[in-house]
């Protein structure tokens, strides 16, 4: 099992900042999971030096997917939550983001949101209609 | 005046379809836009579709150029969710295996960046075909050449032939007369070493920052590896230090990838000289329990260009979530900082000593 430290939105930057002075500076990746009810965003810090690893775990309101950039704590964050913006339609503020990163062609669905179905019964052609 | 140029999609020097939009004064570089996900195939929500053993040949085509190792990461992944203990054999019949294909895949970097430095012949011909004879090894003990899907639930789909390791222990021994050829024709030229040194420096602390990994984190002076910082498997048994530099220039992510090929080779040696007699083979598929003991995994691996991670959060018989932290997505995010101020001949150098391979990155 993965011990995950559950905390608040409100709380994410205060926690994160007070791990970069406990020694965890490296930032390894960031990442959601879509419960329907909620999305889990979570964020896995390094301690290089001593090898320790920690999981920040924030839940946030399938209604309500708003929250506060890390790129001035972490400046790694900057790729991953543009991923994140783009693949779970979480809107990420304090912080620029010109345009999408890794789908440039179709900003309108958020593939790794479960409401998204990949029905494999069909393609769509480059018009996008349905074959 | 500042002039724009589109490099990309496909130039033959770039690895992969990556395409950089840079901004240019004189032949300065002033900015770096790339622009990535040419190769997305949402990989990540395919797997959500497929039961856990129909991904792995999914997984292999992430790296292209080291397709064993994700097979490997996303098998363990699994079996840490299963709550399945891989077969001793097979621990060290899986490092053999992964250690030889960290040398074809650095082989095959040493080949595209030397012809990205303009040594193009010699060191392309010479690395390529050194790499053949690994990856002839590799089909030997797995019966595939490139994508191998070897690993099972517990060991490998097969084990080894009887002669694999007076083979690997041949060809490694060929390996270590070979290396010093390399390092001789390259660091005794005066073109590759203008090229190489002092370009694209990697402070240690913007390597941090940037959050750099694998062999580029290891060349700005920070001693970590996932195989001894996170150690798996019997690196740790087998005395496994991590390498690396202090320079973070090109050149010192070149000396780590050649160092890392040395320590490849002796980690082959001495493994198939202590693996132990006995059986390797992994579960049958049709006899994996739908229900996983553990519902969240984490998995982490080095990989050859960097370390990778798996968050799995599993379902009945299938994944209900998978997240790959791909080392090529986050060591490509420093095209954007790592040109800046160096002159328009230096970026292919640069983004060469990242090792890319946009499958990796796109996902």
């Amino acid at each position: 099992m993965v011990r995950l430290l559950k905390i608040s939105r409100e709380e994410l930057r205060d926690t994160l900042g007070s791990k970069m002075k406990e020694g965890y500076s490296y930032l390894t990746y960031i990442t959601a999971v879509d419960y329907v009810d909620h999305v889990q965003v979570l964020y896995f810090i390094e301690d290089l030096e001593n090898s320790n690893s920690e999981t920040i775990a924030v839940d946030l309101p399938a209604d309500d997917l708003n929250i506060h950039s890390v790129i001035g704590l972490f400046h790694a964050a900057d790729w991953y939550e543009r991923e994140l913006s783009e693949m779970f339609g979480i809107n990420i503020y304090g912080r620029d983001c010109e345009r999408l990163l890794l789908r440039e062609w179709d900003g309108k669905v958020a593939p790794l949101r479960k409401s998204f179905v990949w029905n494999t019964n069909y393609e769509t052609d480059a018009n996008g209609d349905k074959n | 005046m500042e002039t724009k140029i589109n490099i990309g999609p496909v130039h033959p020097a770039t690895h992969g379809v990556l395409r950089l939009v840079v901004t240019l004064d004189g032949d300065t570089i002033k900015r770096v836009e790339p622009y990535i996900g040419y190769l997305h195939r949402g990989v990540e929500k395919l797997v959500e579709t497929r039961m856990f053993m129909q991904s792995p040949s999914y997984m292999e085509k992430l790296d292209y150029v080291a397709p064993m190792s994700y097979d490997e990461l996303y098998v363990s992944t699994i079996e840490a969710a299963m709550g399945i203990e891989v077969k001793e054999r097979a621990k060290y019949l899986r490092m053999i295996l992964l250690e030889l294909q960290r040398i074809a895949s650095h082989l095959l970097w040493l080949a595209t960046t030397a012809n990205d430095v303009g040594q193009w012949f010699t060191i392309y011909m010479w690395a390529f075909a050194d790499r053949d004879r690994v990856l002839k090894l590799l089909e030997e003990a797995t019966g595939a050449r490139m994508f191998y899907v070897n690993m099972r639930l517990g060991g490998l789909n097969r084990d080894v032939p009887e002669q694999f390791g007076e083979n690997a222990i041949k060809l490694m021994e060929y390996l270590d007369k070979r290396l010093p050829d390399y390092e001789s024709f390259l660091e005794g030229n005066p073109v590759f070493l203008e090229r190489m040194r002092g370009v694209g420096i990697l402070k240690k602390s913007d390597a941090v920052k940037y959050g750099a990994t694998g062999p580029v984190l290891r060349g700005s002076g920070i001693d970590y590896d996932a195989r001894s910082n996170h150690s798996y498997y019997l690196y740790k048994e087998l005395n496994f230090y991590a390498s690396f530099e202090t320079k973070g220039d090109c050149l010192a992510r070149y000396k780590v990838r050649i160092k890392e090929i040395k320590t490849s080779i002796n980690l082959v040696m001495s493994a198939v000289n202590k693996m132990p007699k006995g059986d390797a083979l992994g579960m049958p598929i049709k006899l994996i329990n739908p229900e996983p003991k553990n519902k969240e995994v984490l998995v982490r691996r080095e990989l050859p260009r960097g370390e990778s991670l798996m968050y799995l959060v599993a379902d009945k018989q299938r994944p209900y979530r998978l997240g790959i932290r791909s080392p090529t997505f986050v060591n490509l995010s420093l095209t954007q900082h790592l040109p800046i101020g160096a002159r328009i001949a230096d970026l292919f150098p640069i983004l060469a000593s990242l090792d890319p391979v946009m499958g990796d990155s796109d996902r």
